[in-house]
Order: structure tokens, then sequence, then C-alpha cells
């Protein structure tokens, strides 16, 4: 097992080498001029080209680019153009708030979701099963920035319940959660019950069955871990679902997390903060996709013999 | 002589989204005390349904129970509340599938799983199911330190043995194999089907053996039925059905056979198809493929008839007394 | 198990029908996917009339000067901040995320279909390479991908539509992958192979119309759900921007007067949902319709 996740981490070095290459690349090319957003406007031709020499930008793209790396190594990622503020820092502030919303939506999105699909896939074709797939099916066709606003006309502007937005307690929470949960749950719904479906038609269920097993713990026992492993990795495929919620939540409802730091740094055109966050985004996805992979492998013996040497 | 499980006029539907599908249309038979029967027929004769259904475990929906009745030890099945289901399976009646590759779970080590079994119908610590567990599988003839193996890890044959060992974890009085050898290797074949036939005899069991093969049923079989599209044809005891064929549609069987001691032989294969069970054709369903067929076939459903002993056929043209098929000219 | 081939009785009906009228007779049969066919069909109808009849900066824009008025019967949808018809900002308004999703989808299956099919044909490094890159864009989410490509090329429909296809040839490519994998060895390709059949045409006679159906479906839920994403990305700033009256834009607008207004975010909203919904229908509908095995 633990071969299995060195080998992993040493796999993931390249492709985040890989990724952070491309997007250097992009945001150098798209970049313009740093030295026009620092230096007032009246600045003088050699002031440019000292700040230009002394930024080290006249060095060539690669250069340039294992300096970065170099940097992010030491956790130094530049400073912003606007706030003159780490983007290392910045973003490593922010973060947490991302992660409690995301956190939330996953686990309110897990709570309904997993009940409910094994549910309708146990009363499969009933008036049940069909209502919630209705449901289901409308909760993945909404976009979940929409759901938040109208989240708000209702709880927070109609009935007064619930706060519109900003940060605080619990009551803060509950809003932006559900409008990132929702879609979460719907989709993770129709996930469950097509996974639970399949399962029920094995011939180890028969088998359990003829045991003398009961209902439930035919279900329970042999079924839900079987079909726990396509749920397990329905929901890591949904953190890029998550990620993107989140932004859009975080927009909707103030919510001060990493999404928002990424939109508003694109439209005040702040290209270290808009580099440096995108990239640790994509280091944040790849290091939760690892540990999905890993959950993954210890729930399947059949990956899990692969890598502990036996069979 | 003591039944142990006595099936009568059974009769099973599957109400599917295209038509109804008629999987057993009238059956009966019974099994006595540590005797062995083989179910034989083509794939799609209603062999696994009959089977399931001996366990009330037809898949319910499509599937429906629609008449007839399954008396074990003097219990009738079909009454059953679901507690007493659960006691009957695997403690009275245990079941082994026919392809080992599905029939266990994946994510459970097949010590677990024979375990469970034991667990389900004896109060038993789980350590001592754990030995128990070992001692099946050296039973079966696998080293019990691979109880802690997972199935991906056991070859085919291996899985099979596994699969025994489950059923027989709990000493059931009676044995359904639903062809447990189809799925392997013809060397593991007979390894598999020896290793069943010995554990029979040790345990004093009886058997319901499921199959397409006439060997295996040479081998293993006291009694033999002959189903084809849901009804049983011909039963009788080994001896009557083998060597006193009665029906048109069992003398189409042994004629399918190729005899490996006269290989110059052409083989006479049954000419046509399985009826499509959700539209069997009137009269004796065999009646379209039977070399014998008359008008009076396509008309009228024969019933299964007393020729001699305990040897049945389901044959309109044994109503002439000078009929006789080519198999068994002299008609007994 | 033995019950499935006895329920499977119509084997012999199918034959002499092609698979697109066994299909089509299959999905006639679902109403949800029918009632998805037709919304489309009025919604392509609505929006292909209203940019034909009216000029949007003429009639719709100038048909009325009463700011935020609340839906009523001259004014279905009620009225915005500029006092421009909701109802007809939204018709007209479709043909941008229908046009922007379509093509991104269109686009995406094209190169990712290609590179996915050269992945699985020659294997080895080529398949380590193209693989490994589709896995860095499947990973990124793809507000990230459009904020680069934004930041690069401005917010424009030709960027938007860039980043949507960036975001989306990953799922084609995993798709021709796999199909190209799964019949690469086959006989009748080895067969294909050895008459001396040119490489592409045998990806293109043989491979392609063993994946078509997971193609067809992959569209339809793709096209559904490149309209959320776009209209997400036009909400953040990044996408199409006001005035254009993208869905995505009309409720980033809303959204600064939903205190007094609520319909101005109500309406756009709906109309997104209504229009996936209807192609996840369909797409639903067609996939239990071309592989009835998996119907559920």
């Amino acid at each position: 097992m633990f071969r299995y996740i060195l080998k992993r981490i040493i796999i993931l070095i390249p492709t985040l080498l890989a990724t952070s290459l491309l997007i250097f690349w992009a945001m150098d090319l798209a970049g313009g001029d740093p030295v026009d957003q620092i230096l007032p406007e009246n600045a003088t031709f050699e002031q440019k080209a000292a700040l230009r020499e002394e930024m080290g930008l006249n060095d060539p793209f690669f250069i340039r680019y294992f300096r970065y790396i170099g940097g992010i190594l030491k956790g130094d990622m530049g400073e912003s153009y606007i706030t003159h503020r780490d983007v290392f820092q910045t973003f490593m502030g922010r973060l947490h708030m991302t992660l409690l919303l995301g956190g939330s939506a996953l686990i309110f999105a897990c709570i309904i979701s997993i009940p409910l699909g094994i549910y309708t896939a146990l009363h499969q074709n009933t008036w049940k099963d069909t209502a919630a797939m209705i449901v289901a099916l409308f909760g993945v066709s909404m976009p979940n920035f929409w759901l938040g606003l109208m989240l708000i006309l209702l709880f927070s502007l109609k009935l007064g319940w619930l706060p519109s937005g900003g940060t605080g307690g619990f009551k803060y929470l509950i809003l932006p959660a559900v409008t990132v949960g929702l879609g979460l749950a719907a989709l993770l719904t129709r996930t469950t019950r097509s996974a639970m479906l399949d399962v029920l038609r094995q011939d180890y269920m028969t088998t359990a069955k003829a045991k003398g097993a009961s209902r439930n713990r035919v279900i329970y026992n042999h079924g839900l871990r079987n079909a726990i492993i396509p749920i397990i990795t329905a929901i890591g495929m949904q953190f890029s679902y998550v990620m993107t919620g989140s932004a859009l939540a975080e927009t909707v409802f103030g919510w001060p997390g990493i999404g928002r730091l990424v939109v508003d740094s694109i439209n005040k055109r702040d290209t270290p903060m808009v580099t440096g966050s995108i990239i640790l985004c994509c280091v944040l996805m790849a290091v939760i996709n690892l540990a999905v992979d890993i959950i993954y492998a210890f729930c399947d013996p059949r990956i899990k013999a692969q890598y502990s040497g036996k069979g | 002589m003591e039944n142990v499980l006595e099936v009568k006029d059974l009769v099973v539907r599957f109400d599917t989204d295209d038509g109804i599908v008629r999987a057993i249309n009238g059956i009966s038979f019974s099994i006595g005390k540590e005797r062995t029967l083989g179910l034989v027929g083509e794939t799609g004769a209603g062999k696994t349904t009959t089977a399931l259904s001996i366990l009330n475990l037809v898949p319910d929906p499509p599937g429906v129970i629609s008449n007839g009745s399954i008396i074990l030890d003097g219990k009738e099945i079909l009454e059953m509340s679901e507690k007493e289901l659960e006691h009957m399976r695997g403690n009275d009646v245990a079941m082994i599938f026919q392809d080992p590759m599905t029939a266990l779970n994946p994510v459970m080590t097949v010590g677990d799983q024979i375990a469970e079994s034991v667990m389900l119908h004896e109060k038993i610590s789980k350590e001592d199911a754990m030995t128990r567990a070992k001692e099946m599988l050296e039973m079966v003839g696998i080293s019990g330190s691979r109880a802690t193996d997972y199935p991906h890890q056991l070859s085919g044959g291996m899985k099979q043995r596994v699969v025994i060992a489950i059923a027989l974890a709990c000493h059931p009085s009676l044995l359904i194999a639903d062809e447990p050898t189809t799925a392997l290797d013809v060397t593991i074949q007979a390894q598999v089907l020896a290793l069943i036939k010995e554990l029979i005899d040790k345990n004093q069991m009886s058997m319901l053996m499921i199959t397409h093969d006439l060997g295996v049923v040479a081998e293993v079989c006291d009694d033999v039925a002959v189903m084809y599209a849901g009804r049983i044809v011909e039963i009788g005891t080994a001896d009557e059905v083998f060597n006193h064929t009665l029906h048109p549609y069992t003398e189409g069987l042994f004629d399918s056979l190729p005899n490996l001691r006269q290989r110059g032989e052409d083989l006479v294969p049954i000419k046509g198809l399985m009826p499509d069970p959700m539209h069997l054709p009137e009269g004796c369903s065999f009646n379209p493929r039977c070399p014998y067929a008359t008008e009076e076939c396509q008309k009228k459903l024969p019933e299964l008839k007393l020729v001699n002993g305990t040897h049945y056929v389901a044959c309109g043209r044994y109503a002439e007394p000078q009929f006789r098929i080519r198999r068994n000219p002299d008609g007994k | 198990m033995k019950l499935f081939n006895k329920k499977k009785s119509d084997g012999t009906e199918m034959i002499g029908r092609s698979m697109g009228q066994e299909t089509w007779r299959r999905l006639k049969k679902n109403k949800g996917a029918m009632m998805g066919i037709a919304f489309l069909i009025l919604l392509f109808i609505g929006t292909a009339l209203a940019s034909i009849f009216y000029d949007y900066d003429k009639d719709i824009i100038g048909m009325t000067r009463d700011r935020f008025m609340a839906p009523s019967w001259q004014h279905l949808f009620g009225t915005d901040n500029m006092g421009r018809d909701i109802f007809a900002r939204v018709i007209y308004g479709a043909k941008y995320s229908l046009f922007i999703s379509f093509g991104s989808t269109l686009i995406g299956l094209i190169v990712g279909l290609f590179l996915g099919a050269a992945a699985g044909y020659y294997g080895g490094l080529v398949d380590n390479i193209i693989m490994r890159l589709t896995d860095i864009f499947y990973s990124i989410p793809y507000i990230m991908i459009a904020v680069v490509v934004v930041s690069i090329l401005g917010t424009s429909m030709s960027s938007l539509l860039f980043a949507m296809a960036l975001g989306t040839f990953c799922n084609f490519a995993r798709i021709g992958r796999a199909s190209v994998m799964t019949v690469r060895d086959m006989e009748f390709v080895e067969a294909g192979r050895a008459i001396g059949l040119p490489t592409w045409k045998i990806i293109l006679k043989h491979i392609l119309p063993n994946c078509l159906s997971a193609i067809i479906v992959q569209t339809t839920l793709k096209v559904g759900s490149n309209i959320i994403s776009a209209s997400s990305l036009s909400f953040l700033g990044v996408g199409i921007t006001p005035p254009t009256p993208e869905w995505g834009a009309m409720l980033s607008d809303g959204r600064s007067y939903i205190r007094s207004s609520g319909w101005m975010c109500l309406f756009p909203g709906l109309a997104i949902m209504l229009t996936v919904l209807a192609l996840n229908l369909l797409g639903d509908g067609l996939r239990d319709a071309m592989d009835p095995k998996l119907k559920r």
C-alpha cells in the first residue's frame, strides 16, 4: 500500500510540472507588460527598463519559469500588482473558506444522495422512484448560481430566515452550502441509484440470499459494499464540480474564498495573483484526486491486492 | 420411500414489458432421501428457474409463481414466512451456482463468505466460524490459509470449490447444483464433479443436479428428469431413461452426443431451435422439431403418463400401442 | 443470467431494420425524451424567428421605456433595469447559449475523438502524452481554464467557445480511446489491416460506428452541461458580457436588482434550466433507446 501511494506521488510530480508550465506559459502570453501596471502612468522609459531588468523580465522564458518554480518550493509566488500582498499568503488565507464551503456542500450532498439513491434503486419503477428521479433530473439541469439566487429570493428576501451573504456563524454557511450541495446531491443520487441497480442484478447477491441472509443483510453487507466503489469514484470525479460550484456560490453570496479571489484578480488583471491561484488550485485538485484514489484502493481489494505484493 | 422434496404442478411465469414469458408450465417431481435427481435440458428450458423456485428466490418482479406446491421435509415452501425462508435457505437447502466467476462477492474474503453462511444459521463466535470456514476449505481441497484471499486471487476451479464449501457449510439435507461444471475447463470439471459426488455420499445428502450434459447425469444421478420448454417430458431412474428411452426429445439429446468409440458415425442434431417461451407452439411444445410428430401432436398437449415401474413420458404418440422410437425398439 | 436470454425475444424482428430506425422506434415511446425534443424544437424556431423578424437594437431595446415592471400580460416576464422586455430578451438570447454550447461541444467532439482515437490506436508514447494532457484538462475546473483563456484573448464569443471546447474535448478523448482500445484487436479490424486498408480508413469505417451510440449520448448531455458552463462564465464576467442578452449575463445584471425585481433573476435561469432539462431528458432517452441492455 505504501508503495502504491509513493508511486502515485511520483507520477504526480511531472503532471504538476506540466500543468504549471502550461499555465505559466499561457499567462505569460496574456500578461501584458506588468511594468505598466506597477509604475505610475507618468514613469519614464528608463524607470520602466530598470524595473524590467530588476524583475528579471528580460530573461528567457525557461529561466523565468524555473525561477518561478524555485520560488513555489519556498512558498514564494511573488506579490500582487494591485495590493502588493504575497500571493501564496493570500491564497492560503482564503483556502479554508473554500474548503469549509466545499466540504459542507459535499457532506450535505452525501447525506441526502446515498440513502435516496439506495431507496430509489430498491423501489425501482414505483411512483416514489419516478418522483425522486424527476426531482434529481431538475437538480442536475439547474445552474447552481441561479439556485443560489432563488434561495436568496426565498429564504432571505421573502421569508427573512437566513442572511443573503457575508460570513459569520453557521447561519451564513447554510445557503451557500445548499446551493453547491443540491446539484451535487442530484448527481450523486443518480449515480448511487444506478450503481445499486447494477449490483442488485449480480449473481453474488443471489448467492447471499441462497445462504439465508436477510434482505437487509444482502442489501447492505453485500450490495452496498460493492456499490460504494463506483459511488466513491463518482464523488472523486465531482471535486472539480465542487470547486466550480464554490467559485460561483462565493460570487453570489460574497463568500471570501479562492474562487472569488481568482475571479476578482482576473477582472483587475492581477497576473501574478491569477497565475499563482490557478497553479495552487491545480495542486489542490491533484492532492484531492490522489486522496480519493487511495481511499478507493482501500475499498476495493482488487486494487489493493495489486499493490500489496500479494496475489 | 420418504421424499426430501416434492414439487407438484409448479407454474412460473415472468411478466415483462415485452410480454409474458412462460418459463415453467406445470412440472412435478420428487427427490428421495440420499438420492440424486438429474434435471436435463437445453439452455432456456426452465431449469434454473426450477432451482430458484425451490429456494423461493425467483426474482419478483418480474417472476410470479402462479401455481403449484413445493414441499420440503413436509413443509410448504411457498407458504413460508420470510423468517422461515431465511432459516431454510442455506441450512436445509443450499445451492451451487453455474458461474463461480460471478457467484462470489468480489469485496469479501472467501473465508468471510463461508463463515457468514455458518454464522447465519448457528450461534457461534466469529473466530469459531472462521475455523469452520478453514475446515470447509480443507474439505474441498483448498489450503485453509487461503481463507484470507479474495475471489480474484483464486482460479476458476478453486472458486467453484469455495462455492461448494459455502453451500455445504451448514450440512443441508438437499443440495441444488445448477450446472456446477459448465463454466470450468474439462479437466477441472471432472475433479469438481468427483468432489461433489464424494461429499454428497459422505454427508448423506440428496441432490438436484441441473445440467445439459448427459455425461454428468450418467456419472452422478440416480434419477433423471428431462425438461423441454418448461415441462418435464420424461422422468424415471437413470437406467430407465438411458437404456429404455421413450421420448423423441430424449432420443434427440442422445443422438446429439459424439460417440468416441464410433468416430465414423454421423451426429444427428435435433433440427430447429427451442421455441420462444413467450410464444409456445400449440399442442406438444416439441412438435415442430419432432421427427415423429403427427397432426394430432399440433393440437393436443400430451400429459405425463406412467409407462413402466417409475418411468413416465409425455408423448401423444404412445396413445398408439405399437408406437416405438428408433433408440428403443422394444418400448420397454 | 439465463433468465435474461428468455426475456430478450425481439432478437429476430430487429433484423432488417437499421439501428437508427430501431432507436427512433424506442425513443418515440419515451415521453420525457419526446417532451425534450418538442421543447428544443420550439426554442430553435422561437429564437430563429426572433432573429429574422426583429432587429435587436431597434425593436427589443426600444420597445418600452417602463423600467422594472413586474410580469404582466403585456410583459410576460416583466421588464429590466433599462426597460427591456425580458421575455423578448430570453427568446432572442437563446441563440447565444445554443450556439456556444453546440459549437464548443462540436469542436471538443472532433478534436477529442481524433486525439483519443490516435492515442488508442498507436498506444505507447503517443497514448501516454495525449492521455496525460487530457488528464490535466480533466482535473482543472473549467472555470480556471476559461479564466486563463480569457486573460489571453479577452472576453469575446470566440474565446468563450475556445475555453469551453478545451473543457469538453477530454470527455470525448476518453470515449474515443476506450472504444478504439476495445475494437482494436478484434478480428474484423485485423482483417481490415490484412487486406491493406489504410489506418485512417480502418478508424473511420470500423471503429467510429462502434462508439457512435456513446458519442451521441455524451454529446447530448455535454451540450446541456455546456449551456450551464457558458452561462456560469458569463455570470462571473468572463464569458459574454452585457448588454448582449446571453442568459448568464442577464442573470449577472439581475443580481444587482434582486431585492426589488426578483423576476429579472427568475426567468433567464428558468430558461437555462428548462433547456438543459430538455437535453438531459433527450440524452437519457437516447441512452435507453440505443442500448436497451442498460435500461434501468
